[in-house]
Parts: structure tokens; C-alpha cells; sequence
């Protein structure tokens, strides 16, 4: 069966307001997809499979492909109101979010503000949360080389191989190429969007909120999270009325990227109504 | 030309091992090799060394703020400001200077400014960086993605709080106050003269040509690596239609000197690999944090530092090396003026920051490079720049009305300690 590739299209959602790139692909009920602090640099991993199953709607935040506006957004409730002004502007009525770790964080903060505004919610390795005793690694203060371990089980799988290729460029060396400049530009622009909202420690009180969720909520974690440590799926768990929580095994931060069969799979019957 | 006496005040008593043991300088470097009681030692030879440059005829003594790290040991430099006011007489106070946006509210650095000109008489140079993202975002947590917002509007109220003089509310975005009305308010009217030192960001240049501040590069790569950025400063000052007045732009160059130039090698080499290879360990992953630069300046080729900061700072260099391509003028003093006349003319600035202390240098060698460059450099370079306009440099109080410390006189201190007259006693 071959995969839909995805559409990409710019939403201007008005006057005084960022515009934003939308990555669509395939048919079915509506999942609206939020990134995390990588991007999508590419359609793979859990994507194309969940587009199997579903009409899927991935928008990028500002600063990410060629999303613009960052400058819009002030504080994070502008970020969340964004949120729900890229839902409206999609004409999605009460969809299934999946939110992959800032995703995550950004998906269970839409669903404690307005939360009859989200039909299911499913959370991949969120942030959002903080334990002193199990600090959520700095995302923003370490080479990649040091990342990588924290975000795959296995380093040797392809997708962790290819952002350590990523991270060759940003050598002594001045030998690049313009496009190389652009990629390494493209992530710190990325990056910047990131820190903006969660610098330098990535919890805003999002802890006090979660009992606001009304949304069917499972919880998705790699056993093997050196990012977020496990720790934070049994208190996200417990937090959210009602929500189920699924450890997948011999898996790192990046889930849907390390082992999108299970993952998404999970998504599938989560969103399809199993619960 | 002007010449100013430059302190890092670095920690000189990292271990031998301490590349192989620690990631980084700066940030993280845990502080329980932070020895106080050789710090107490420290800060009062760094101090002497100051105040000996203003003995010697320095335009100005100069401070800085960094925090948690081994590589400059000034928190609070306006707390090193406020000793040297009391100790010295004649050289500027350069504070280069208070990270505006780390200070909340940011009316705290007028304050402090305004005390620091209001004591010494009108002889402070108000320093206001943006600051290393090491420092800014890593130690003291400002958000990179709007450190730079932060620094104007806190530039902003700064000046504003200087120059009215009738209570007034700011609502920015950053700081809100009902009442700002700044107690004291500086010597030097409207306000003292404002340097900004700029490491890699090209806005910088526009943002001092719009405020007229001071330019100030600081780099450790030397001066033949500086050209490219301050040619493009004085090609942006052209292109605005400004004038080239050397004094708009201050260069800071490390400098040993020595009878010799074998000497020199001789007795500066261990300070100068202690600076190079342990004050300049830094950690790459905390170079900058993302949003702290912006997007133009990353492409206006200073790309590398997107991950890497250490690939031009001058490590694993031999002596030779570092002499060869200037990364420090070192040698005898026929040979430093030579180079710094040659500095001087190649990137056309006014003001020369000195680093005479490097890395380890105990005082007796610092003080020994300071003594032979204010004696047989100093004076033959003080012609260039001739003929401009210097107002980036403070307009003192007249010596003779200048406060002097300790003025109590033996006759106010005789009558003051008189005996006790009546029962009381």
C-alpha cells in the first residue's frame, strides 16, 4: 500500500496574525497534529501511517517551515489562542489532537483552556511538567551529539543516524554549502520558537490545569525516555481525569520517529474510539 | 589616542587537569573550586593593579560583568566601580558594563551608574551589552528569544530615567512602574557617555550609530582577525551618512610586554596558555541559545558559531603562533608599538582596551607590563587619532572641584576628638 503524500499549503489567518504552513494528507475523521521542537523536516515515521487512517492536519508553529509571525505571540496564552485559531481557520469541529512532546504540552494546555473544543486527546512524551528530582533534560543547552542519546533507544536507527548527520555540519569548519547554512539555520529558527515559550525550564504551571480536561486522553511513553523521564507518564496519568497511559518498550523520546508501527497503531485505535 | 587599562579578573587557580575534567569555564563549572581565601588575595591584587594604571596616567580603568564562571570573576562590576571611585583620582571608570536586561527593573543600572558618577565626580563610562548568551540566558535565565527586546526597552527607560526631571510611569512590555524618578541623577548631563561592546552582531553597529554610543569589539582573536568586523563598522557608519570619528569605536587587544622579546615569551607564556587553554574552555552546547542571535547576523559569517564557538579563540596555539597572528601583541616595546601602531591604523579606532593582565600573571608581572607600556609606548602612540572630536569619553568635574577621599582634614579630626567635657563622662 503506498503512503499519500502530503499536501502543504499557507493559511493566513488574518490580518495581524502569523501564517502558517499546513502539511495534509489522506481521508478520514480529522487528527490535527502538533509538532514538537524539531519540526517536521520530513513525512515519515508515525505520519504517513496515521494518514492511513485518518484525515491528517499537521500545522507548523511560526518559525518552522514556512511558518511566520513568532513575533505575534507573545506569551503563551497568545500560543494557545493560536492554537485554536489555526483549529478554526481548518474548520475542525472538536478533532482528535495528538501532540508529540512540546506538541504534547501545547495539545493538553488547548484542552484544559476550552476543553469542549477537543474530541480525544493523545499525548506522546509531553512536556510541560516538572520533579526536581527528575530534571527534563535542557533541550536547549547541549550539542546534538549529546541529544541523541536522550532521544533514541537505539542510536543507530536511521532517523537518530540522520540527525546526527545534522549535527556534522555544525563543525569548526567553515566549509559548508548555502543550502547546509540554510538547514542549520532553519533548526535554530526552530529552536527559537521553542525557547521562546519554554526557556530555559519547559513548565508553566500546566500541572494546576489538568484537571480542567474532559477529553479522552491516552498518554503515550518510551520506556527508555532519557528527555522526559518516564517518570513524568505515571504523573501526567494521574493528573488528567480518566486518562490511559501505554509504555512502549526498547523506545526513546522521538516514538514516532524510533517505532511508528506500535505507536501508531495505539493512535489508530485510541482515535477510532477503543479506549 | 586613548588608552584604557582592561580587567577580566579571571580565577587563576584552576587545576592542571581541568580541560580533561570539566566541560566548560563558564556556567556549570561547579564553584567548589572556588577558593575564597585566595579569591580575598585576588580581588585586592586585581584592585592594586587598577589603581596603579591610574598612577601611570591610563585615560581609564575598566570593568566587566560575567557570572558563574572562572573566566572573570565580576558579578556585580559596579561593586568593583565603587572601590576604584574611592581609590582613584584621574583615570575614567569604565564599567563595559551592566547587562541591561538582566537588572529588574532595569532603573537599578541608572541608579547605580548615577552613584558611580555622582562619587567619583563625573568619571564613569556607562557600559550597557546585551551579554554572552552564556551569561544571559544559561546563568540568569533570560528568554534568548527576547533577551534582544529586553535590552532596548530597558536602554530605553534608562535613558529616560536620566533625563526627565519629573516623575513619570512606564508601561512596557518588560518592566511596568507607576513612578519612575531616579535618585541621584549623574554628574555628567545629559548623560554619561555610552559604550556598547559587541562580539558578533551586526545590528549591533546600527544600534550604536542611532544612539551614538561607543562601539566597542571585543574579541581574544586579535586584531587582524577583528578587520573584517570593523570594516564593516565603518562601512555602515558611511552608508548611514555618519562621520568616521575614530573615538565612535574602541578595540580590545591583549598586550604583554617584556624587555625583550624572548623575555617576554619567557616570563608570559604559562599566563597566557592558562588564558588560552582554561579561561576559553568553553563548552559548545552552551554557546548561544537559540534565538539569541539573529538570523542576519548567523548568515553574515559568523555561521560557525551556531555550534562552535571554540574553533577561532586562539586554543592549542604555541606562543609563536599566537605572537604570528596577533592574537596577542607580545614582546619587547619597540615591537608592541609597532603592532598596536599598526592596529591602530588598520581598523582606524580611538580608544584602546588593554588587556595588560592575562590569564594567570601574578601582579609583579602585570604591574612590570604596565610600568614599560605607559613609559615606552604610550606616550609615542598618543598622536593617533589626533585632530577628532572625542565625545565618548567622560566630561570630568574640574580637578579642583573634585571631591579627594579621606579629605577630612587633622584639624576637622582633632576637634572632632576632643575629650568629653562635664559629668557625663
Amino acid at each position: 500500500m503506498s503512503d499519500p503524500t502530503p499536501t502543504a499549503r499557507l493559511l493566513d489567518l488574518g490580518p495581524g496574525r502569523p501564517a502558517i504552513e499546513v502539511l495534509e494528507a489522506g481521508q478520514g475523521a480529522p487528527l490535527l497534529f502538533l509538532h514538537g521542537a524539531s519540526g517536521i523536516p520530513e513525512w515519515t515515521g508515525a505520519l504517513p501511517l496515521l494518514a492511513r487512517r485518518f484525515r491528517v492536519h499537521a500545522p507548523l508553529l511560526p518559525g518552522f517551515g514556512r511558518s511566520t509571525g513568532l513575533e505575534l505571540l507573545d506569551e503563551q496564552l497568545d500560543l494557545f489562542f493560536h492554537g485554536f485559531d489555526v483549529l478554526e481557520a481548518l474548520g475542525l469541529d472538536r478533532p482528535y489532537v495528538v501532540g508529540e512532546s512540546m506538541g504534547g504540552w501545547m495539545a493538553a494546555e488547548m484542552a484544559a483552556l476550552r476543553p469542549k473544543e477537543i474530541g480525544r486527546l493523545a499525548l506522546a512524551a509531553p512536556i510541560g511538567l516538572w520533579r526536581d528530582e527528575a530534571p527534563v533534560a535542557d533541550l536547549f543547552g547541549r550539542v546534538t551529539a549529546e541529544i541523541v542519546p536522550l532521544l533514541f533507544h537505539d542510536q543507530s536507527c536511521q532517523a537518530a543516524r540522520n540527525m546526527l548527520a545534522v549535527s556534522s555540519l555544525m563543525s569548526e569548519k567553515d566549509d559548508r554549502t548555502d543550502e547546509q547554512v540554510e538547514l542549520l539555520i532553519a533548526i535554530a529558527r526552530g529552536l527559537r520558537t521553542a525557547a521562546k515559550f519554554l526557556f530555559p525550564i519547559p513548565e508553566r504551571g500546566l500541572e494546576r490545569r489538568l484537571r480542567r480536561i474532559t477529553a479522552p486522553t491516552l498518554i503515550v511513553w518510551g520506556a527508555n525516555d532519557g528527555l522526559v523521564p518516564p517518570l513524568y507518564a505515571k504523573l501526567f496519568a494521574e493528573r488528567i481525569p480518566g486518562a490511559r497511559l501505554e509504555i512502549l518498550d526498547r523506545v526513546g523520546h522521538l516514538i514516532g520517529l524510533e517505532r511508528p508501527e506500535p505507536y501508531a497503531e495505539l493512535l489508530i485505535r485510541f482515535g477510532q474510539g477503543a479506549s | 589616542m586613548k588608552f584604557h587599562w582592561f580587567h577580566l579578573m579571571p580565577y587563576r587557580w584552576l587545576p592542571d587537569d581541568f580541560r580533561e575534567r570539566y566541560h566548560s569555564v563558564w556556567v556549570d563549572l561547579p564553584n567548589r573550586l572556588y577558593d575564597p581565601v585566595r579569591g580575598h588575595q585576588l580581588y585586592n591584587e586585581y584592585l592594586d593593579m587598577l589603581e596603579y594604571a591610574d598612577q601611570l596616567g591610563f585615560d581609564s580603568v575598566g570593568v566587566n560583568e560575567h557570572h558563574q564562571n572562572a573566566y572573570g570573576m565580576m558579578p556585580s562590576p559596579n561593586i568593583m566601580a565603587a572601590a576604584l571611585a574611592r581609590r582613584t583620582t584621574r583615570a575614567a571608570i569604565m564599567v563595559l558594563g551592566n547587562s541591561i536586561a538582566l537588572y529588574d527593573p532595569p532603573i537599578r543600572v541608572a541608579e547605580e551608574f548615577a552613584m558611580l558618577d555622582v562619587i567619583s565626580g563625573g568619571r564613569l563610562i556607562a557600559g550597557f551589552p546585551v551579554g554572552t548568551s552564556m551569561d544571559t540566558n544559561y546563568c540568569y535565565g533570560a528568554n534568548p528569544a527576547t533577551l534582544r527586546e529586553k535590552y532596548r526597552e530597558a536602554n530605553d527607560l534608562i535613558l529616560k530615567a536620566w533625563r526627565e526631571r519629573e516623575p513619570f510611569a512606564w508601561n512596557g512590555r518588560f518592566t511596568k512602574l507607576r513612578y519612575v524618578n531616579v535618585w541621584p541623577q549623574p554628574v555628567q548631563q545629559p548623560r554619561p557617555p555610552i559604550w556598547v561592546p559587541g562580539l558578533g552582531s551586526i545590528e549591533t553597529w546600527d544600534w550604536c550609530i542611532d544612539h551614538d554610543y561607543n562601539y566597542s569589539y571585543l574579541s581574544f582573536s586579535g586584531y587582524k582577525r577583528a578587520q573584517k568586523m570593523m570594516d564593516g563598522y565603518w562601512e555602515q557608519r558611511a552608508k548611514r551618512k555618519v562621520d568616521d570619528n575614530p573615538y565612535s569605536a574602541a578595540f580590545f587587544q591583549q598586550v604583554c610586554i617584556s624587555d625583550t622579546d624572548a623575555s617576554c615569551e619567557q616570563e608570559w607564556w604559562p599566563h597566557v596558555d592558562y588564558f588560552f587553554n582554561k579561561c576559553l574552555h568553553l563548552y559548545p552546547g552552551m554557546a548561544e541559545a537559540p534565538g539569541y542571535r539573529s538570523e542576519a547576523s548567523l548568515r553574515a559569517g559568523v555561521v560557525a558559531q551556531i555550534g562552535n564557538t571554540s574553533g577561532n579563540m586562539g586554543m592549542n596555539k604555541t606562543w609563536k603562533e599566537l605572537v604570528d597572528q596577533r592574537y596577542i601583541v607580545a614582546g619587547s616595546p619597540a615591537t608592541v608599538r609597532q603592532q598596536l601602531g599598526e592596529l591602530a591604523t588598520s581598523l582606524r579606532v580611538g580608544h584602546l582596551a588593554l588587556g595588560l593582565h592575562i590569564g594567570s600573571a601574578p601582579i609583579e608581572l602585570a604591574n612590570r607590563s604596565t610600568y614599560l607600556f605607559a613609559t615606552h609606548v604610550m606616550p609615542q602612540l598618543r598622536g593617533l587619532a589626533a585632530g577628532h572630536e572625542d565625545r565618548w569619553y567622560p566630561t570630568m568635574l574640574p580637578e579642583s572641584g573634585r571631591a579627594q577621599a579621606g579629605m577630612q582634614s587633622d584639624a576637622v579630626r582633632a576637634r572632632v576628638e576632643r575629650p568629653v567635657h562635664g559629668a557625663a563622662a
